[in-house]
């Protein structure tokens, strides 16, 4: 039974509460303990007591106190609340989300817990469930705004857009006083409604409600482009003109108004020299502006090329923009353009020869003019299209004379070492080039990213050292962590599996794998707070990115790293931890010789880690640097495996690699090494529908993939000895699709 | 090169521009703060002329300017602030950094009211200041000592926005202007000569809009005044 | 070029479902300490109270009324699945229980069918 506290322990329990909204964890504890002695059996306060303990890291102890509470008092719904936070600060959502629908069973009209639980259902993209909750939060404040706004957002998020519009207009009704123009939560709200009716495919009605009713919102820009865009689609192409030309205005450097003036301009297509004057007026317009000269280059042809790139070339050699080839090399897949570009460099450097070493109009900066136009073509050599390497070396060692110091010449040099294989030689070009501008931190970035494809971990990470914060406890692979340095850890694992370091390379794919996690929890604290400031079409564009997050390169590139090295530990098992020690009696030397130096390099490691957590331990713990250590608040997490050396010792790599192989299918599936990799997954899994899947996809992205036929083989030779074990269902299904597959 | 405004989906890549480039790094959320608060204020440039790789390519970022309001000003006048700025070294000498700055600097002011702009550069990074003080008008406020974590010290610099606002006030008298001339005239007004950003649009056709140009007279006393509804929290302290 | 530091107090991943307490400056003294909780106090209960916007309380009214009972209930198919199919794949496809049985369901319990769907690439 749960017991009752006197007046004075009641005024002690609100003082806990007030603790520990203050964070004031110690003192918290201090009354929460007070009032068990007399009480050792109130649900309520020990609940509390759990929540301080979970907020200063001691989650073991505050979950089993929090179930003791629950025993104890089924019936409070404080109980049952701090069970769902607990659940919540530690990850586990779908748990918390039904510890708190227990809580508000109980006291159905608490407000924080049923904006809790709201939070939680949008998180996890449970819209019916958020849809409810938010209908309730409306009910019990319809004079909020931002409850009206929020019930819409449930309503699309979940696809119902009608309903959603219909909210937001409901609430506009309701509205007696006319909004302030600075009122920005109107002025937001407005345009939210407009892009949800432009989202119903409904561009009349948005251009109505846009002109009458949005003209004074304060996202101008927004505005205007929206117009520009339901004018478009309207077929009024004079309005468009104008509205494209008026955002040209603003922004001459976006090629989307461009090509949306064009559009409504009524030019014919070949009509080259029409579509240029277009652009020409705007080059005119805006002497520094870049797209208007660099754009006609994608659509010009013959000699109306050849002569813009001419000018657009001197300009750019002039003036020594060092992007020039960057910013032209989507061209080469014409082969006329491939070929012309050259010949322009060659004919500006042949009538600016000599002009650096003179007074030419370069001014004595000798990566203009000349230095530029060599630079170009050591560029232009360089890249796969038009690849010669030796001229590349030619002319960037000419550039180089001419300017020693230049890092840009330097780093293109490293790059043509990288191309002609000799990766150690990149390494080293790249870093002298670093070394030239030891203030920069992007070569510095280059240079450690060279070292690292020259497997020199520990030379890169010194090199990365130069720029992290030296204050970070743990040193520069903590800090590059720490601010979630996803290009350095995906090289360093790369380097390290290259090295045979199988612990440290699984390691890295790791951080990543829960940097990705990080990414997709990072949106939990604007579920409510974009409702606060309004900003409604940005919070939406987040959600629907943060459905898409592992789509991105980053993660496909790790993820499949990680796949990749798991299968070959299952293909080789490894008799060591770590997949270093032991297996020397394999005799190959090469291969011992390299764990050999793994080893080495990972006890390097061991001991700066050491190092690093006893200088750690020496600072005061009250004073620590970088975490402010607030009474008891939550010091990092010790990392208990930082060297990979239990991931590597797995005894189920294929297990493991499903964690990374389920995001690949799922976000990438059009990506074919993703579906390869797939397959050999779940062919050694012996998962043959999925296997089968895999297939299907791949010979659906590209069936003249070398490795779709050789895993189509693979996999009726595996059937053939595995049919008779199938399920009769699944034989049917195998038996129909495969006779779809080519091949033998 | 494009220019536009800042995505939540450039994110992951403005973070990557922003630790191969400078020393003070953010976490993504933190990126995700702006880009929520004041998406209007954040903008990147884009590498656009590289072919894709695979149907998941994101664009790649060269440039990007990385802006809020100041939500408490210690001042009390409402002002933008730079929290980050940077260009990859390989696409300098195109004016990327002078014109991310001008359209944030432009929104700074139609959204949000502000009156100026702040940043803080680190005192050895000439080419930074020079773009400050020379091409955009800022002007040195104070040195700040240490203020970076490599112990290196900040100019914080400032610059006024009054030539913005006074430049849409222009735009707003001239559309005014333009739309009596319309109601007279019964057709449209020219549209070359005048930025299209205020009164746009078939004027004759509404007889309430005359009531509306009034209203706007109104709006406009509104946003002197209205500037201090936009930091609720201000009030309170002065 | 420009750069400032990132504030001390921001955490990467959910926290406290507001980001706005890791972005405001820290107090420093107890008094400011005290000012802020006051603010961060001010700022809940905005929620209630807050925004005192001209609302007419009786179109509001009318309007929740006019809203209806929230979430709607879709009509949903009524279809027997088998539990050994759920199991089977399950088993064969990897998929969640829950999953399994909406694929089931979306076939009309049809196994075979089922699977067969699950296989095909969505390009």
């Amino acid at each position: 039974m749960p017991q009752t506290l006197s007046t004075r322990e009641a005024n002690l329990f609100r003082t806990v509460i007030r603790h520990y909204e203050d964070k004031q964890y110690k003192r918290g504890l201090k009354a929460a303990e007070q009032i068990l002695k007399k009480n050792p059996k109130h649900g309520d306060t020990m609940s509390m007591k759990a929540l301080i303990l979970n907020a200063q890291g001691k989650t073991e102890e505050a979950f089993s106190l929090a179930k003791d509470a629950l025993t104890i008092d089924m019936k409070s719904y404080i109980c049952w609340h701090v069970y769902g936070i607990l659940y919540r600060t530690n990850k586990n959502f779908d748990e918390a989300i039904k510890a708190y629908k227990f809580a508000l069973k109980l006291e159905p009209d608490s407000h924080q817990i049923q904006r809790d639980l709201a939070v939680l259902q949008v998180q996890m993209r449970d819209y019916p469930g958020y849809i409810q909750s938010r209908f309730v939060m409306l009910k019990a404040r319809p004079q909020l705004r931002q409850n009206w706004t929020a019930l819409a957002i449930a309503y699309h998020l979940d696809g119902n857009l009608q309903k959603a519009e219909n909210i937001l207009s409901t609430y506009e009704k309701s509205v007696t006083a006319t909004p302030l123009r600075t009122d920005f939560e109107n002025s937001e709200a407005l345009l939210y409604k407009n892009s949800i009716i432009a989202e119903m495919g409904d561009f009349e009605q948005a251009l109505e409600h846009l002109e009458a009713e949005c003209k004074g919102c304060l996202d101008r820009l927004a505005v205007m482009e929206l117009r520009a865009r339901y004018l478009t689609e309207l077929g009024r192409k004079e309005d468009a003109a104008k509205a494209y030309r008026a955002l040209l205005d603003r922004n001459s450097e976006h090629p989307d108004y461009y090509k949306g003036l064009v559009g409504v301009l009524d030019i014919a297509a070949d009509d080259e020299g029409a579509l240029k004057a277009v652009y020409d007026e705007y080059a005119a317009k805006n002497p520094r502006c870049d797209a208007a000269k660099r754009l006609p280059l994608d659509f010009l042809s013959g000699d109306g090329f050849r002569a813009a790139a001419k000018a657009y070339l001197t300009l750019m050699f002039d003036k020594g923009v060092p992007s020039t080839f960057a910013n032209l090399k989507h061209l080469y897949s014409d082969t006329f353009k491939k070929e012309t570009l050259p010949v322009l460099a060659e004919e500006y450097l042949k009538e600016h020869s000599g002009d650096s070493t003179t007074d030419g109009h370069a001014n004595g900066d000798s990566s203009k003019g000349e230095g530029a136009a060599l630079y170009f073509l050591g560029q232009h050599y360089n890249y796969f299209m038009s690849r010669d390497l030796s001229k590349a070396t030619e002319f960037v060692e000419k550039a180089i004379e001419l300017d020693p110091k230049n890092v840009d010449f330097h780093m293109t040099k490293a790059r043509i070492f990288k191309h002609q294989g000799e990766i150690a030689k990149a390494a080293e070009a790249m870093d002298h080039a670093r070394s030239l501008d030891t203030r920069d931190r992007y070569i510095n970035s280059k240079a450690a990213k060279y070292q690292l494809r020259n497997d020199e971990n520990e030379k890169a990470l010194t090199t990365m050292g130069l720029f992290t914060r030296a204050e970070t406890v743990g040193g520069p692979l903590v800090d590059l962590t720490d601010m979630q340095c996803i290009w350095f850890l995906t090289e360093d694992g790369e380097a390290w599996q290259r090295r045979g370091d199988f612990g440290l390379a699984l390691k890295r794919y790791h951080t990543i794998f829960n940097i990705f996690d990080i990414w997709q929890e990072d949106q939990f604290d604007f579920h409510s707070f974009s409702l606060r400031k309004g900003q409604i079409r940005a919070y939406i564009d987040l959600v629907r990115w943060e459905d898409q997050l592992r789509e991105h390169p980053f993660y496909f590139r790790a993820a499949l790293d990680a796949v990749n090295l798991y299968l070959s530990m299952h293909d080789k098992p490894q008799n060591g931890a770590n997949g270093v020690e032991g297996s020397h009696a394999n005799g190959d030397d090469a291969a011992a010789e390299k764990k050999k130096a793994a080893k080495k390099a990972r006890k390097e490691a061991q001991k700066a880690e050491r190092e690093a957590a006893e200088k750690a331990a020496k600072q005061d713990p009250n004073k620590g640097g970088a975490q402010k250590s607030k009474d008891g608040e939550e010091m990092k997490k010790k990392d208990d495996d930082p060297n990979g050396v239990k991931l590597a010792a797995t005894a189920d790599p294929l297990g493991d690699a499903m964690k990374f192989l389920l995001h690949l299918l799922q976000f990438s599936p059009k990506n074919i090494e993703g579906q390869i990799a797939g397959f050999e997954v779940f062919i050694r899994r012996n998962k043959y529908l999925l296997a089968l899947r895999c297939l299907k996809a791949s010979l659906a992205l590209d069936k003249d993939h070398p490795k779709v036929p050789e895993q189509a083989t693979r996999l009726r030779k595996a059937l053939e000895g595995a049919m008779g074990s199938l399920a009769p269902k699944v034989k049917e299904v195998i038996e129909s699709e495969l006779a779809a597959v080519p091949g033998a | 090169m494009d220019i536009r405004l800042l995505r939540s989906s450039d994110i992951p890549l403005i973070q990557h521009a922003n630790l191969e480039n400078l020393p003070e790094n953010y976490f993504l959320k933190y990126y995700l703060y702006h880009a929520l608060s004041w998406p209007q204020l954040s903008y990147v440039a884009v590498d656009v002329s590289r072919p894709p790789k695979t149907p998941y390519d994101y664009p790649k970022i060269v440039g990007y300017v990385l802006a809020k309001m100041e939500e408490e000003p210690a001042d009390g006048v409402q002002h933008g602030h730079i929290t980050s700025l940077s260009v990859m070294r390989t696409h300098r000498r195109l004016g990327i950094a002078e014109k991310l700055m001008r359209q944030s600097q432009q929104a700074m002011v139609e959204t949000f009211g502000g009156h100026y702009v702040s940043l803080h550069v680190r005192v050895s990074n000439k080419a930074a200041i020079h773009l400050y003080r020379d091409t955009l008008g800022f002007k040195t406020e104070k040195t700040e000592s240490k203020y970076y974590a490599d112990g290196e010290d900040a100019f914080c610099m400032k610059l006024e926005l009054d030539f913005i606002r006074e430049q849409l006030r222009e735009e707003e008298d001239e559309g005014k202007d333009k739309k009596k001339k319309a109601l007279k005239e019964g057709e449209e007004g020219e549209g070359e000569d005048v930025d299209e950003g205020e009164a746009v649009g078939d004027v004759g056709r509404d007889p309430a809009k005359g009531s509306k140009a009034d209203q706007k007279i109104k709006v406009k006393v509104g946003r002197g005044l209205g500037v201090g509804e936009l930091i609720e929290k201000d009030e309170s302290k002065h | 070029m420009a750069e400032d530091r990132q504030p001390a107090d921001i955490v990467e991943g959910a926290t406290s479902g507001d980001v706005e307490d890791e972005v405001q400056p820290t107090a420093k003294s107890a008094e400011d300490r005290k000012a802020a909780a006051a603010l961060s106090k001010l700022d809940s209960r905005g929620d209630d109270e807050g925004a005192a916007r001209e609302v007419d309380q009786e179109a509001v009214k009318n309007a929740m009324s006019a809203l209806g009972g929230g979430a709607d209930k879709k009509d949903i198919k009524v279809v027997k699945v088998d539990a050994a199919d759920v199991k089977l794949l399950v088993e064969e496809l990897e998929l969640p229980k829950p999953k399994a049985t909406d694929l089931l369901k979306a076939h009309d319990g049809d196994a075979v069918k089922a699977m067969r769907a699950y296989l095909q690439p969505d390009v």
